[in-house]
Parts: structure tokens; sequence; C-alpha cells
């Protein structure tokens, strides 16, 4: 099950800190694409709290029914993948809430948000390799572009789990706090997110990702792209206001 | 100010200091100092007699950005014969360009980052080799904070140098770092005392580049760059 709640322009979802099953992925998918398109929404959070995928997931998404092979998986779409790919289609700012446990498929859900802030008593990690299994959510493209090979390796080889403090040594995560201030802490950087310009957000985003699988000349190139066809309505305000001496107030436009 | 004056070009024996030198813009930006750094760039990895070429700025910051108070540009259009046709605009479409010559320079390339080392400033940092600063440098990116989205390949360049986690802190929540965290995340590779001449306390690292051989070091610069795009058997086969 997904919990959903709307608080102005943010959209805060979760697991409710349960294992994860086919109709909570199939809802994030379905509310991530609906959220892309609605203007008023500024920001996405995502609890992330959560054991990782349910022993059993229930029912396929029907949508994808005939695409299940008797008895496997098949060559996909994974209903997962389905989630991962709309979450990293979703250019408007995301932030991944980890607190408690944030395990499997849970932590591919906070690798492809774009900032993860987490509680001090969290533990985060991948024991799928540790179960026999295999994780074909792109886990293993995401973490190494995060973190770099080398711990991605010994997370997802050695199924270890890491506490907060080490998953912010090795930059996982952006900030860590106490889990008595987490909560007032994770809405006060929710605010803040929320507040920035953040079609300036979309834009530094549509760059960064598609980037990472770009040659330097073709990566370029597509920054100019880029920059000839998106308009920012807010960077008129950004520069009205550092003429006015005033802090700026942006509409996410 | 004259071109002269704004930027000086100085050679401390194979070392080849290319300074800006608007101490009363904070060394702020505007597309004739963009062209300026690209032309001296150029002129310097065609000059057998420079071995290293080190990018700093006078007064009391490196570089505080795009000058946003800049007119039109002076002279004639520096983006006549581009090869992309695209209708760039003024100033910092230009830096792009200009970054991407300073990055493909074979030489061994340096900043000296103290003060305020910001926007465009800080794009530059990132088509170097090498970043060396004072420990109480202001760095990164905060053109965020002014909707002043940046297009000039810093998305290319900082997943690569770093990681892609380190593009959230730099580049979507615009927050800078003072030396020692941007030593921690492996951005600056040398850390300096708070006030400390950079150019002179730097100068045992920068003399120590010049000295090191030329073919080999832009033959090995040009396969690392090249590998950056490349699979491992392509990367192999790769003969710059």
């Amino acid at each position: 099950m997904l919990h959903q709640q709307r608080d102005g322009p943010i959209m805060r979802m979760g697991f409710g800190g349960k294992p994860i099953d086919y109709a909570a992925v199939e809802a994030l998918r379905a509310a991530a694409l609906e959220l892309a398109d609605d203007p008023e929404v500024r920001l996405l959070v995502l609890d992330c709290g959560s054991p990782g995928a349910a022993d059993d997931m229930g029912p396929w998404p029907s949508r994808l029914a005939h695409r299940r092979p008797q008895g496997s998986h098949g060559p996909g779409p994974l209903p997962e993948q389905e989630a991962i790919k709309a979450l990293r289609a979703f250019m408007k700012p995301t932030l991944a809430l980890l607190g408690g446990a944030v395990s499997g498929l849970a932590l591919d859900f906070a690798c492809v948000c774009d900032v993860r802030f987490a509680s001090s008593t969290a533990m985060i990690g991948d024991p799928r390799i540790l179960q026999g299994r295999a994780a074909a959510t792109g886990i293993c493209y995401l973490l190494p572009k995060l973190i770099g090979q080398s711990q991605a390796m010994r997370l997802l080889l050695l199924g270890e789990a890491i506490d907060a403090a080490e998953a912010h040594r090795i930059g996982l995560v952006y900030e860590v706090v106490a889990e008595d201030e987490f909560e007032e802490r994770a809405s006060a950087l929710a605010g803040q997110l929320a507040s920035l310009p953040t079609r300036a957000w979309e834009v530094h985003k549509l760059q960064v990702l598609p980037q990472l699988d770009l040659p330097f000349d073709a990566a370029m190139v597509h920054s100019l792209g880029v920059r000839q066809t998106h308009v920012i309505e807010d960077r008129l305000e950004g520069m009205q206001a550092w003429r006015e001496r005033r802090p700026p107030a942006f509409k996410g436009r | 100010m004259s071109e002269a004056s704004a930027f000086l070009v100085e050679d401390d024996g194979p070392v080849r200091h290319l300074v800006l030198n608007r101490p009363d813009k904070l060394n702020a930006l505007d597309l004739d100092q963009h062209v300026r750094i690209k032309s001296a760039v150029e002129a310097a990895s065609e000059d057998e007699t420079v071995r290293a070429i080190v990018l700093s700025g006078n007064g009391r910051a490196f570089c505080a950005g795009d000058d946003l108070s800049a007119g039109a540009p002076s002279g004639p259009d520096p983006l006549i014969g581009r090869r992309v046709d695209l209708d760039l605009g003024a100033g910092p479409a230009f830096l792009l360009e200009s970054a991407a010559v300073l990055r493909a320079c074979p030489k061994p390339t340096a900043v000296l980052l103290h003060g305020h080392a910001l926007g465009s400033g800080y794009d530059y940092s990132l088509s170097c080799d090498f970043r060396l600063a004072t420990e109480n440098v202001n760095y990164g990116d905060p053109r965020i904070h002014r909707a002043l989205w940046a297009a000039e390949g810093w998305s290319y360049k900082l997943p690569r140098l770093l990681n892609q986690a380190a593009v959230a802190p730099i580049a979507y929540l615009g927050e800078t770092m003072d030396g020692q965290t941007a030593y921690d995340r492996g951005l600056v590779h040398r850390l300096y005392p708070p006030g400390a001449n950079l150019r002179t306390a730097a100068k045992p690292f920068l003399d120590a580049l010049a000295a090191l051989d030329p073919t080999a070091y832009a033959e090995t610069k040009a396969r690392l760059l090249a590998s950056l795009d490349l699979d491992f058997n392509q990367a192999l086969a790769y003969s710059p």
C-alpha cells in the first residue's frame, strides 16, 4: 500500500515501513506520471522506510499481465522497473526520506531520487544477494553512478547493511539527523526544496541524467539544445530580486 | 578597463599564469573575459615554451561568477565560425566553448581558488586538471538561487570528476563549499591556509607539473578523457 499526502506544492508518499507489494509499486508509478503533469506540484517526497519487497508481492498490474510468462518474470518490463523509470523521468525535485530499515527494493527507489535524507537510526542495504536473488531494477546502473563502483560493489555483492553515518560518509545520503529531529528537519528540507526555482532544478536534472550516458561532445550539444528549448519564468524574478537586494519568491514556472 | 589590464598573461619559467584582473568586480566574467580566456589557452597550448597553464584571479576572489551587470560585448562576434549553428545568445553560452577548449588542452592545467570561486568561475575550474584552494574559499555553483540555470558542461563533468551523488548539494541545492569540504569530496587536490598567496604557496606543485614529460602527460590525459566515453575494449584500443 502506498500512503499519499499532499501539502500544497509537496506530495509525500511512502510505504509506511511495510513490505512493498505490486499495488504500491503500481500506485507509485501512476502517481509519478500524474504529478509530472501537475504544475502545482513542485516536490515529490518518498518515505523509503521499508524492508523491501514483500515475500508475496501480490497480483501483477493488470496492464502488464500479458507480459508474464508462466512461472517467471520473463524479460520484463517488471512492474518495479516501470515505477523506477517513472521516477527517473520525473524531472521535478525528488527527496527520499530514509528512516528505519531501507532495504532492497526500497533502496532502489531511494537511489532514483535526487536527494537522500536519513535518520541516524536508519539501516540501509541490499540483502537480495544473500537471499539468492539478483535485482533487476536498475540498481546495478544507479548505484555505481551515485557513489562509485567501489562502494556499489560492496553494497550489492556483499549484501552489507550500513548505518546512516556510513551512508553519509560514502556520499549515499545528503544529510543525517538524530531520529527525534528527523520529521521536523525533513519537513523543513522539503519546504526549502519546494521553494527553490524548481524549473531550474528540472533543467539541471534534464542535463545531468542523460549526460551520464553521453560522450563529452554529444553532452555539450545536448546542453546547447536544452538551453535553446527551455524557458524559465523564475529567471526574471531571480534577476529582479538580485537587483533589488531582496530574497526571490519563485513560482516553479 | 582595457583588455591588457583586465586579463594578465605572465610566465614564471615554463608555467604560464592566466590571471583574471578585475578585482573591483571580484573578477566576475563578462563575454570579453570569456573570449580572452579561450584565446589565451589556445595560445599557450601552441607555445612550446609553456609546460603548464594556471588560471587564477587577482584581488579578494578568484571569480564571483558571471558579471550580471555586464553590458553588450565589444568587438567582433566571437561566435562566428562556431561549429554548432545555434543561436547561442551572449555570455554564458560562449563559456561552453571556452571551457571545452580548456578541458581539451593537452598541457597540465590548474586553477587557484581563493575568496569566491563561483558560477562560471567554478565551471572553468571543472575543466582544469587540478584544483588548488585555500581552506576558506567559497566555492561552488549557487546560480540556482537566482534561477540562473547553467548549461555549460558542468552536467557532464561533475558526475565524472566525483559522482552523481555530489550533484545534489552542489548543483541542485546550490550549496557552496569551503576548501576542506571540496577537498574531502575529492574535488580539490591541494589545500592551503586561509589567506595564503596561492601563487607562492602552490609554486612547488606547479613547478612539478611543468617538469613532467609533456608527451607522456598529453597522451595520458587524452586517454583518460577519451576513456570516460569508451567501453573497456575501445579504451584498450584507443590511441590519441
